[in-house]
């Protein structure tokens, strides 16, 4: 009997809208069960409602699909990400990432043309 | 980060696009195509614009500018450029938004793609290239290129720099880029112009006076 990986989904797509809304929040109840575990496992500097609003950024990022294949490849790699993320395969500077716009000061984008212009970013 | 505007749950169908305005992008030739069988040189003709736009001035106003609280993501850096649209999977005209899963940067969302036809070598008569589309990506404005101040390296931050795709048909280069997300624009190929000539008609009666005596 081969077992497979810890958190490993059997792939599948949704049948209906309301399938994938269901999936979706079941994979964002278990991101947001996750977040203490993840601070401790990573050592990161940060409060867990931190976390937590990162993972609500994440996912609100996609709330406009409208198309569902899309919405099942998105639920596709929200499984794949936490399976890496809770089986350790990650290292803290792949957590990291997902925190490079509040962490450097350089990875933005302007506010507005002036201050765009006088930075240099033509 | 915009403003979450429904409560979780809730989806309604046929939902608006979070933005005023429907999904944008700069559709516009650079020529307008040639008629088949004109015996008029191809290109713009005189009180003719060479732009054929789709939208009214206003709304162009409203659909180019840049989008300067666009989402960002973890490859955004000071060479990036500002996008005027991120794909956010809600564009009704997009049959496929590939832009949303691809994990490409937003950055590419940003810059504007070219779709062209080669030029046939003047040189030669072979014409192959002439026969598929190539995408290229517009230069950066800022890290498009420098001086290694050691060597003297020509460096760049351009990721895209050498990339140049092939696509067999124009309508398939443009829904690639519309797929993508990508600020396109076509640039149409400049058709060779051969006007039919024989020899015979040098020698051509005509019962009225000549205006070019072809013949001495």
């Amino acid at each position: 009997m081969i077992n497979p990986t810890y958190l490993a989904q059997r792939t599948r797509t949704s049948a209906s809208w309301a399938d994938a809304k269901s999936r979706v929040i079941k994979s964002y109840r278990d991101w947001l069960r996750a977040a203490p575990e993840i601070q401790s496992m990573y050592t990161m500097n940060m409060p867990v409602p931190r976390i937590r609003t990162k993972i609500r950024q994440e996912f609100e990022k996609n709330r406009m699909v409208k198309h569902l294949p899309t919405v099942d490849v998105l639920i596709t790699h929200s499984h794949t990400e936490f399976q890496e993320t809770m089986n350790f395969w990650k290292q803290l500077n792949h957590v990291m990432k997902y925190f490079r716009t509040e962490e450097e000061p350089t990875a933005r984008l302007p506010p507005n043309f002036i201050t765009g212009f006088l930075e240099g970013r033509n | 980060m915009p403003p979450v505007q429904r409560v979780i749950g809730v989806r309604v169908a046929g939902c608006v696009a979070r933005r005023p305005v429907a999904f944008s992008q700069m559709r516009f030739s650079s020529n307008t195509p040639p008629t088949q069988g004109s015996d008029e040189a191809p290109g713009p003709k005189a009180g003719e614009s060479s732009l054929a736009r789709t939208e009214s001035a206003s709304e162009g106003m409203a659909k180019h500018q840049p989008n300067y609280h666009a989402a960002l993501d973890f490859r955004t850096s000071t060479f990036s450029p500002v996008p005027k649209h991120v794909m956010d999977g809600s564009e009704s005209d997009v049959s496929v938004p590939a832009a949303v899963t691809s994990g490409a940067p937003i950055d590419l969302q940003a810059r504007t793609v070219r779709i062209y036809q080669q030029a046939k070598n003047a040189m030669q008569s072979g014409a192959w290239h002439g026969n598929h589309w190539l995408m290229d990506w517009d230069v950066l404005s800022k890290g498009h290129r420098w001086e290694n101040p050691l060597i003297g390296w020509q460096s760049t931050a351009d990721v895209m720099q050498g990339e140049r795709m092939e696509f067999k048909s124009k309508e398939d280069a443009i829904n690639f880029a519309n797929k993508q997300g990508y600020e396109y624009f076509v640039q149409e190929p400049n058709e060779r112009r051969f006007i039919p000539k024989a020899y015979a008609n040098n020698f051509m009666y005509s019962p009225k006076k000549l205006k070019i005596v072809r013949t001495k």
